[in-house]
């Protein structure tokens, strides 16, 4: 597993940051589950650039909101279990497509409500934003990498490694339920650790960012990267191997944004 | 932790025409480990067309190597033609598939059919109660084996497959079994790391294979008794094991190889709470297992399939400087990760074992699967009888759970154990 770490100081916003959007809760229609969407002031941030090694390139941020923490199982579940739709009814055929029944164990028994979903892949994660916009009418998808590292440095130098516990789970055996560490400075909860999350990288290719649960404190940080590879599916003894699902990937799950 | 002597040869019952084999000098038979005549290619059939023979198949030619599908056998046409067609209609397959219909064999001798179909290797993934006479016959003739776990659900199972390897080795042959962990780098990377002192000396462990139901094919009006338990092995002990040996051995396995020994006894217990329909035959939904090794380390193992409740499939163990997940990590007074490559186990072990052939040095699991098997066997003992069941007890056990004929017709189901009732055999 190829972790990028770039060693570019990464700044936060370095000019006055733009108004905040203001934070609300969404409901998933059809459904008692709520997840809440903080909002994000607009700014820049200076990322490694794809097209030319070593060199720098400033990213405009415009303001946005993202999820205040991971999706969770209470939220993904919605999705993959079609729990919006009432018993007995039958979606039209032009709605987004569900997740196939996973394999096996999805959750690992690390724990189900409140706790981040898991094994996801990108795939499912960009299916579900779309499912999540037709639900509501508001348009939700996941972050670029540098929207991503923006709304997880929320303008502040990362964590020293003695202070890390307090904002992010690393060097667990599982996931733990979101939202119990010290948030950023935006508020924005386990942006560090827990569970990877989903982003478009630069150059259009998915990439998990942040580090997860499992891993040591010295590769958690907001420029961790993590590209997936075989060993990421290597125990699904489906074949063709699950598009939905990562077997091997327990460290792999996301959040949502919205751009204003 | 000391190694255990190795199981002593006091538990074979019966000098099997097989061991005359024996007298034979060892190097003389090293050529019948080498393939056809003239060709490198390994010629591979499959025995047991299910989805996990025809995934076995296809990680076989994902290895890159030179090998051939040739040959197909199958209790069942449909589950042969099925194999058949996604084997033969796949472009990335095509150039290492040589099947025709002639070297397409069913029925319940389909896999002597198979054995003698000009085939270098075979790959066994019939259901597990089959598996110790179709290796004795692939072992008899010969052949180098891919076998799928489990690789018994008896005793007598257990000891003709440890005189299989012994067989195997006397031949040069290779016999590497499913437990793909086994060739999982991380997991190898991590077990060095523990039997290097990692963790210092190991106190105790767990293990679990906590999770759902699975597949059940339901039973048509035209079924005999026989097709019926045969399409839906899982849930008969005679077929399965249960699935304490069916599933669970996976994780034994891996105790078994952190621990480096087998357990001395077991005491569990087990039983059939909610999965009580006759369409899930008479096997276990759970059973929980408190196996001693030797210097008294006890291990808990835990194995369940009930929809609802939380899962778990992991080890662990604990020794006096930390603990380990067996799988990618140290913690305690040393603290690593495992960071490199992880290819495919289940490709990895089949490159592992034809590349093993190749270079003329074998792999030969047969005993530590069989030891594993048994592992789950004695526990599967101890929660069917509600006794204390030792090693020694286990490998031992007349217990045959094979039907007396193997035909199309009626089979009666065997009574669910009941503990303190059930007896040892």
């Amino acid at each position: 597993m190829v972790i990028m770490m770039c060693l570019i100081k990464a700044e936060g916003a370095n000019k006055q940051p733009e108004e905040r959007p203001i934070s609300y809760t969404e409901r998933i229609p059809g459904t008692l589950v709520k997840f809440e969407m903080v909002g994000v002031p607009g700014g820049e941030i200076l990322m490694p650039d794809p097209a030319k090694k070593g060199a720098t390139k400033r990213i405009k941020i415009k303001p946005f909101w993202i999820g205040k923490t991971e999706v969770t199982w209470d939220e993904y579940d919605v999705f993959v279990f079609k729990l919006d739709v009432p018993e007995g009814t039958s979606e039209n055929k032009d709605a987004v497509s569900r997740p196939s029944k996973p394999y096996g164990t999805v959750d690992r028994g690390f724990g189900h409500k409140g706790y981040p979903a898991i094994n996801v892949s990108y795939f499912g994660a960009e299916q579900y934003c779309k499912w999540l916009s037709a639900k509501t009418g508001r348009k939700y998808r996941l972050p670029t990498e540098a929207e991503w590292e923006y709304a997880c440095r929320a303008g502040m130098p990362p964590p020293e490694k003695d202070k890390l516990a307090e904002f992010a789970w690393f060097w667990q055996e599982k996931t733990q339920p979101v939202g119990k560490k010290s948030p950023n400075a935006w508020g924005i909860y386990d942006m560090l650790g827990n569970v990877a999350e989903w982003c478009t990288d630069l150059s259009g290719k998915p990439v998990l960012c942040g580090g997860a649960f499992d891993d040591m404190a010295k590769t958690i940080s907001p420029t961790a990267r993590k590209y997936q590879d075989e060993s990421w599916q290597a125990n699904d003894p489906q074949s063709p191997k699950s598009k939905w699902w990562l077997s091997d990937a327990p460290f792999a799950g996301f959040r949502v944004i919205r751009v204003k | 932790m000391q190694k255990k002597d190795s199981i002593s040869r006091r538990g074979f019952l019966k000098g099997s025409a097989a061991s005359a084999v024996l007298l034979t000098t060892g190097a003389a038979k090293i050529a019948q480990g080498a393939w056809a005549a003239g060709s490198d290619v390994m010629r591979i059939g499959v025995i047991g067309c299910g989805g996990r023979g025809t995934g076995a198949a296809i990680n076989c030619i994902e290895t890159g190597l030179p090998v051939k599908i040739v040959a197909l056998g199958d209790l069942f046409q449909d589950r042969l033609d099925s194999c058949f067609k996604r084997l033969t209609e796949d472009e990335k397959l095509k150039n290492n598939v040589d099947i025709s219909r002639e070297r397409c064999f069913t029925g319940f001798d389909n896999y002597l059919k198979v054995i003698n179909a000009g085939v270098d290797m075979v790959i066994l993934a019939s259901p597990p109660g089959f598996r110790p006479s179709h290796l004795k016959a692939a072992v008899e003739a010969g052949k180098h084996v891919f076998m799928e776990k489990p690789v018994a659900v008896d005793a007598p199972g257990v000891r003709t497959v440890l005189e299989c390897g012994e067989i195997a080795a006397q031949k040069g042959l290779g016999i590497v079994a499913g437990t793909q962990r086994r060739h999982q780098l991380s997991y190898i990377e991590t077990i060095k790391r523990i039997h290097e002192g990692a963790i210092g000396d190991i106190v105790s462990g767990t293990c679990y294979w906590n999770q759902g139901g699975l597949w059940n094919h339901g039973r048509k009006p035209e079924w005999t008794d026989m097709e019926w338990q045969c399409r839906n092995w899982l849930y008969f002990t005679w077929l399965s094991g249960d699935h304490i040996v069916e599933q669970h051995v996976h994780n034994l396995d891996v105790i078994n190889w952190a621990l480096q020994a087998h357990p001395v006894k077991c005491v569990g217990m087990g039983g059939r709470q909610v999965r009580t329909d006759p369409a899930y035959g008479h096997i276990y939904d759970h059973f929980c297992i408190d196996y001693e090794y030797p210097n008294g380390v006890h291990v808990m193992s835990m194995c369940r399939q009930i929809d609802g409740c939380a899962n778990n499939v992991s080890e662990r163990v604990i020794g006096t400087k930390g603990w380990s997940n067996c799988a990618n990590m140290i913690r305690g007074e040393i603290e690593w990760k495992y960071e490199g490559a992880n290819p495919s186990p289940y490709v990895q072990e089949n490159k592992d074992l034809i590349e093993s052939i190749r270079s003329g040095k074998p792999l030969n699991e047969a005993k530590q699967i069989a030891e594993s098997c048994l592992t789950a066997i004695m526990g599967r003992m101890s929660a069917y009888t509600g006794q204390e069941i030792t090693w020694e007890q286990a490998l031992n056990s007349k217990e045959d759970l094979m039907p007396p004929k193997l035909e199309f017709g009626p089979l009666p189901v065997a009574p669910v154990a009941m503990p303190g009732k059930t007896p040892f055999i």
